[in-house]
């Protein structure tokens, strides 16, 4: 049985982001209740998370798989055990994945190089954040009918491009979908090379829209990026880079992987605004991380034959 | 002075206009028409006109260093007397520093300034709002906000950086908000003195700053320029190295950079003096940087001079060198200055001098600094063969702290025009005159 890592999504190519986009409508609707039957799926999770850790023991229980969950208290990981040493007695204890979470980007890639079972990054440092990317696209082809409707469409990324995992995994998976990118921060906030990348660089959520975007894809704002070094302050990071009801009436969607600093990058009445995505973005989480976990075990091949 | 009810043309008849920016250089008739230079030619005639037989007329001065003192120390200058101390010293813009009390580093501040400005000065006087909050080199100023409500650039002029991090984020995000940087370059942990850290300094037994607090500021922020794209101005440069440095990065970086009449014509030789009034900062340096500085503006290195207009009340420089504050009064002196001391020594052309105090600011603030048809009549009369002697009673400032007090000086601005209204006028009656 073929079993494969999932650590970036700059790995991850067109037909295959279909296939998991398919496979996540049919987990979606119901098929394959019990792929991963008779599996072990680890989470291990050396950094907080809320969403991402729940819609992945969701994902995996529906599908019928061993839970456990290591995170960083209550495990030998409070006691500093390295993280390779974790993810080898994970391996040797019969792990058929491990889901990784880690603060320092490349853990996940690490890991992998030292277990046998695949490992699927959920979040390194400002690293990846490659299931991210996937129920966004998933998110986005509903919304827009499909997957082929994403091509050509423009999505501004607004706000922490520089520390946030989240856009380096969507700005590849936008790519492969075919929609145009650009990218709308201060430069303190944006990676050196981001226009030698090819990416338009935009100075407000205003001039996102005169560009055309269909999409406003929100980036969450750091607490400790607040303290006036990046950013002067919340009042004029939230005037520009901000989304507001008044933004509403181009029509654009709004996304936001969560959690949202409300009244910082997006106003409290557009988080749940029809034109806002974002619950429909949580929502998707499992029904991708099943497809993904499916796929990378290989259990996707038994239940496909 | 004009009268109301004349009409908005004036003819300038026989003037010597120089202008490196046009390339203007001879005697001609100058037609100004609703604000703005309509005409340059011969035998011009209007319904009014200056008989400027033996002047020259410039583009106007432009200053982008200066202190108003306002808001918080009216008492040493306020927009009236510092923009009135411009005029007369031949200036027809400014830029206004943000190290005043309050601070001028929220939008509320700026417009309440930009709004005075319109108002009191009698130039133009772009507003400039501090880079950090409070001036304290820790979080950034709003810059969008601030250039919204009317800030023309940003600058923490008085200070150094308290580090290189923070500078360099300060010109990601100043680059961001499209707000050009004016920065003091000065290590703090170098610069402990209180006077140039030379000969002079140990013989007076004053500590001293080191020509390094300057240089190896510079090069961090000529460094940080190039690599951020910021568009950056070094102000009062006054060294030799920092001036070299500046030259190196020249094709590297949008820099530009400055230095003041002061480093180019004294040295720390007053140091010696041991006299209140010559403390300043940067201070006076030895001769070798003083020459150094003269020709990186010769050569066009060092792009313009600004001024550094700094006063101060009396009771902060009648005081032992130590314990006086550091600055000098400068709008009213600085043409004449270098005029007696540089182009009569022989070691500026007049023509790089014009270039220097009005096209080359007059292009960085923006649609000032050349006589072209159609721009602004912002200009500066001068009458190169007046002599007069530097006195508390000629200074119109509301400070009287010049080094230059007591010297004679050859050249003296005679009138000075803002979009064709004469805002300081020693003509006399000609100003006026009817043909």
């Amino acid at each position: 049985m073929e079993t494969r890592s999932l650590l970036t999504l700059e790995d991850v190519g067109r037909e295959e982001i279909r296939e998991i986009l398919d496979l996540a409508r049919a987990f979606a609707e119901g098929r394959f209740v019990d792929s991963l039957e008779n599996k072990t799926v680890c989470l291990a999770f050396f950094e907080a998370s809320t969403r991402t850790a729940v819609s992945f023991e969701l994902a995996a229980r529906r599908s019928g798989a061993l839970v456990i969950s290591l995170s960083e208290k209550g495990s030998a990981i409070v006691k500093g055990e390295s993280l390779i040493d974790t993810v080898v007695t994970l391996d040797r204890l019969g792990a058929d994945v491990i889901v990784l979470r880690h603060q320092a980007a490349g853990a996940a890639a690490l890991a992998s190089r030292h277990t046998s079972a695949p490992v699927i990054n959920a979040g390194d440092g400002c690293g990846q954040h490659p299931t991210q990317a996937l129920l966004d696209l998933y998110t986005l082809s509903d919304a827009l009918g499909g997957f082929e409707a994403l091509q050509g469409r423009r999505v501004a990324i607004v706000g922490d491009v520089l520390h946030s995992r989240v856009a380096r995994s969507v700005i590849p998976g936008f790519l492969q979908a075919g929609m145009e990118i650009s990218l709308v921060a201060p430069l303190t906030l944006l990676p050196p090379d981001a226009d030698a990348l090819g990416l338009r660089v935009l100075c407000s959520v205003d001039e996102a829209l005169e560009w055309g975007a269909d999409v406003i894809y929100m980036l969450r704002l750091q607490r400790e990026r607040m303290t006036g070094a990046l950013i002067p302050s919340v009042a004029e990071y939230a005037r520009f880079y901000g989304v507001s009801r008044r933004h509403l009436v181009s029509g654009a969607l709004v996304m936001h992987p969560g959690p949202v600093n409300r009244g910082v990058e997006i106003s409290g009445d557009v988080v749940l605004d029809a034109s806002s995505l974002i619950p429909d973005q949580v929502a998707a989480g499992v029904c991708v991380r099943s497809a993904v976990l499916a796929l990378s075990t290989g259990a996707a091949q038994s239940v496909a034959a | 002075m004009l009268r109301d009810n004349d009409s908005a043309e004036l003819v300038i008849r026989q003037v010597h206009v120089l202008d490196p920016a046009t390339g203007l250089d001879g005697t001609m008739d100058v037609r100004i028409s609703s604000g703005r230079i309509a005409e340059i030619g011969e035998q011009l005639r209007g319904p009014r006109e200056l008989d400027a037989d033996g002047l020259h007329l410039f583009p106007g001065f432009v200053d982008v260093h200066a202190h108003w003192r306002t808001p918080g120390r009216e008492d040493e200058e306020d927009i009236q007397s510092g923009s009135a101390a411009a005029a007369a010293g031949g200036f027809t813009s400014v830029v206004m520093m943000p190290n005043t009390d309050p601070i001028v580093d929220s939008p509320v501040v700026v417009s309440g300034l930009v709004r005075r400005v319109e108002r009191e000065s009698r130039v133009r006087a772009h507003v400039s709002a501090a880079l950090h909050v409070g001036l304290a080199g820790e979080r950034l100023t709003e810059m969008r906000l601030l250039k919204q409500a009317g800030a023309f650039c940003v600058s923490d002029d008085g200070l150094g950086t308290t580090s290189a991090g923070v500078l360099r984020n300060a010109m990601l995000y100043a680059r961001s908000a499209g707000m050009p940087v004016i920065l003091h370059c000065e290590d703090h942990t170098l610069a402990t003195g209180v006077v140039h850290d030379g000969v002079a300094a140990s013989l007076a037994g004053l500590p001293g700053s080191p020509a390094s607090a300057e240089d190896s500021a510079t090069a961090t922020a000529l460094i940080l320029a190039a690599e951020t794209g910021a568009k950056v101005h070094i102000t009062h440069v006054s060294t030799a190295l920092s001036a070299a440095l500046v030259g190196f990065f020249e094709d590297r970086a949008e820099v530009t950079a400055d230095t003041t009449p002061h480093h180019l014509t004294l040295t720390e030789d007053l140091v010696s003096t041991l006299d209140g009034l010559y403390r300043v900062n940067p201070p006076l340096r030895p001769d070798g940087d003083r020459g150094g500085v003269e020709r990186a503006l010769r050569e066009g290195v060092l792009d313009f001079v600004a001024t550094d207009h700094a006063p101060h009340a009396s009771e902060e420089k009648e005081l032992p060198i130590e314990e006086a504050a550091p600055g000098f009064l400068g709008h009213e002196t600085a043409f004449t200055v270098l005029y007696t001391d540089l182009v009569l020594g022989g070691r500026l052309p007049l023509g790089r001098l014009i270039q220097a105090m009005s096209c080359a600011p007059g292009r960085w603030v923006g649609g000032a600094g050349s006589l072209d048809v159609g721009a602004p009549a912002d200009l500066t009369l001068v009458d190169l063969s007046e002599e007069w002697t530097v006195g508390r009673g000629t200074l119109v400032s509301r400070s009287s702290n010049s080094p230059y007090l007591g010297r004679m000086l050859k050249g003296r601005v005679v009138g000075t025009i803002v979009g064709g209204e004469p805002v300081h006028d020693r003509t006399g009656a000609r100003f006026g005159a009817h043909a």
